[in-house]
C-alpha cells in the first residue's frame, strides 16, 4: 500500500506523526496566540483527535488536518478571549497592548525566534551539540562532561563561544 | 571566518551566566551594555527555544498516557499493540475509576454535522443531533434507566421501569414513548410525540406532556407551550424548524451542522427568527436563515463567516 494513503491507526505511524510536526504546530500557535500554555494543550488536544479519527485520516493528509484542528481551536479561543476583553473593558479600562501580545509584537518575535533557530541551526557541531543537550535534554555542565568524556571546562567554553556567536548572529536589539 | 574567529576565546563566563552560576550585575560589569541588552534578548529566546523545540519521546510518552485515559470507555477499539503498551496506565486509570464511582460511564458523542443512531441495552432508541453528547452507567441500566444529555436528541423508549433523561436544565422522565429534548446553553425544549413524559426543570417545577405538546424554556424567560403536528422532530429529515426563536440559538444550530463560526458582534442576536433550514446544503441554509433576518454574511477562511445588516 502506497505509504501516504495508509490510515494513521499504526502506532508507529502516529509516533512519527508526532515527532515530526508538534513542534512546528506549537510555534504556530504560540506566535499566533503568544501563550505557550495553551499552545501546548492544542496541540496535545489535535493529536488525541487525530488518534480518534484515525480510521477517517489517510497519513498524507494528517499534516493538513492538524492544522485545521489547532487553527479552528485558535479561533475559538480568539473569540471567547474577545468577549473576556469586552467585559474587562467594561469594568476599568484596561489597554489591551498591556499584556504585550499584539499581533505587531508577536510578528516581531517570530521573525527573532527565526533568526535565532536558523543560528542555532548553523552552530559548530560541537557547540551544538553542548548547546541542545544543555537546553534541551537539560543536563548539567558536568554531566554533559562525563557523557562526552571531556572536562567541564572544556564544556563552559564550548557554550561561552556557542553564545558568542549566537550574539553575533542576531545583530543589536 | 577567521575575523569571527578572534571573537571565541576562552572565557567562560556567558556558560556560567546562562547555568545561573553568575548574576546579571556580573555579566554587566564584563560586557559592554549594547552586548548586555543582546545577551538578555538572546536569553529569553533560549528559553523560548527550550519551550518550542522540545517535542521528544518524553512529550510523546504523556501524550500516549493522555489518550489513554480519554478513551478508557472504548479502549477495545485501541490498536493491539497499542493497548498492550498502554494496558498498565490503563488498568491503573480503571482501577481508580472503578473504585472511586464504582460505576462506569458510557459516552457517545456525534461532531459537526453528524447524527448518530445509538440502540440501548434494552432496545431503546436514540437519535443524536449534531455536537451532541449522552453518557450513561452501563452497570446501572437495569436498575436505573438514566440518561445524561448535552445538545439534542430524539428518543424512542421500550416499555419498562422508568426512563429518565437528565440535562443541565432538568430531566425528563417517562414510562415507554417517543420524545424529542434539546438542551443547548440555556436552551431547554421538550416535545414529546407518543406516550406521555413528565419534565422536571431545574427550578423543580414539573410539567406532564401529552403526544403532540410541547414546551420551550429559554434562560429565565417564562415557559412557552408548543403545538407539535409532526410525527417526528424535522431535523430527522435534514431540516431544522423554529417558532420565534432568538437568532442566536437558530446561529448556534448551524454552527453544528456545518462546522462554521459566525461573528455576530454588529447583528441583533435576539432577534426571534421563525422559519427552518436544510442540514444538507450550506449555502442555502444560511441563505434562508440571513434572508429572512436581512441580515448580509461574508464568508472569511477558515469558516469564518462575519453578520452584518443589510
Amino acid at each position: 500500500m502506497p505509504e501516504n494513503i495508509k490510515n494513521v491507526c499504526e502506532e508507529k505511524v502516529f509516533k512519527t506523526l508526532y515527532l515530526k510536526y508538534a513542534n512546528e504546530l506549537k510555534q504556530f500557535l504560540y506566535f499566533k496566540f503568544g501563550d505557550l500554555a495553551t499552545a501546548e494543550d492544542f496541540v496535545q488536544d489535535a493529536y488525541i483527535s487525530l488518534w480518534n479519527n484515525c480510521q477517517k485520516i489517510v497519513v498524507g493528509k494528517a499534516k493538513n488536518y492538524l492544522f485545521t484542528v489547532v487553527n479552528n481551536a485558535f479561533i475559538n479561543a480568539k473569540k471567547h478571549q474577545q468577549i473576556v476583553y469586552k467585559h474587562q473593558e467594561k469594568v476599568k479600562k484596561i489597554a489591551r497592548h498591556s499584556t504585550g501580545e499584539t499581533p505587531e509584537y508577536l510578528l516581531q518575535e517570530k521573525e527573532f525566534y527565526e533568526k535565532l533557530k536558523n543560528a542555532i541551526d548553523n552552530l559548530k557541531d560541537k557547540q551544538k551539540e553542548v548547546f541542545l543537550l544543555s537546553r534541551i535534554e537539560k543536563l548539567t555542565y558536568k554531566k554533559i562532561a562525563e557523557k562526552l568524556n571531556i572536562s567541564v571546562k572544556v564544556v563552559e567554553k564550548r557554550m561561552h563561544n556557542a553564545l558568542v556567536i549566537l550574539r553575533e548572529k542576531i545583530g543589536n536589539v | 571566518m577567521s575575523k569571527k574567529s578572534t571573537h571565541i576565546n576562552n572565557d567562560t563566563y556567558l556558560a556560567k551566566w546562562l547555568a545561573n552560576e553568575i548574576t546579571d550585575p556580573q555579566l554587566k560589569k564584563l560586557v559592554t551594555e549594547e552586548d548586555f541588552m543582546a545577551y538578555k534578548k538572546l536569553q529569553r529566546g533560549i528559553s523560548l527555544y527550550e519551550n518550542l523545540e522540545n517535542v521528544n519521546e518524553d512529550a510523546y510518552a504523556e501524550l500516549k498516557t493522555k489518550i489513554a485515559a480519554k478513551k478508557k470507555a472504548t479502549i477495545r477499539t485501541l490498536y493491539y499493540k497499542w493497548a498492550i503498551s498502554v494496558a498498565a496506565v490503563a488498568i491503573l486509570f480503571i482501577t481508580l475509576t472503578t473504585t472511586l464511582f464504582s460505576k462506569t460511564t458510557v459516552s457517545k458523542t456525534t461532531g459537526y454535522g453528524q447524527n448518530n443512531t445509538i440502540a440501548l441495552l434494552d432496545g431503546s432508541e436514540v437519535i443524536l443531533n449534531a455536537k451532541s453528547e449522552i453518557s450513561y452507567r452501563e452497570k446501572q441500566w437495569k436498575a436505573n434507566r438514566e440518561i445524561f444529555l448535552k445538545g439534542e436528541a430524539f428518543f424512542k423508549v421500550t416499555k419498562g421501569s422508568t426512563f429518565t433523561v437528565r440535562t443541565k436544565n432538568g430531566s425528563v422522565t417517562v414510562l415507554g414513548t417517543q420524545f424529542n429534548v434539546k438542551s443547548v446553553s440555556d436552551y431547554f425544549e421538550v416535545i414529546c410525540y407518543a406516550g406521555k413524559v413528565k419534565v422536571t426543570t431545574a427550578n423543580h417545577k414539573e410539567y406532564i406532556l401529552h403526544p403532540s405538546e410541547g414546551f420551550r424554556k429559554i434562560n429565565g424567560n417564562p415557559l412557552e407551550n408548543l403545538n407539535e403536528n409532526s410525527p417526528k422532530p424535522n431535523w430527522l429529515s435534514d431540516e431544522t424548524s423554529y417558532k420565534s426563536v432568538p437568532l442566536k440559538y437558530v446561529l448556534k444550530d448551524i454552527e453544528n451542522q456545518f462546522d462554521v463560526v459566525f461573528d455576530t458582534n454588529s447583528v441583533d442576536v435576539n432577534a426571534l427568527f421563525t422559519g427552518s433550514f436544510t442540514h444538507i446544503d450550506q449555502e442555502i441554509a444560511l441563505k434562508t436563515v440571513l434572508n429572512a433576518m436581512e441580515l448580509d454574511y461574508k464568508i472569511q477562511t477558515n469558516k469564518h463567516i462575519v453578520l452584518s445588516k443589510k
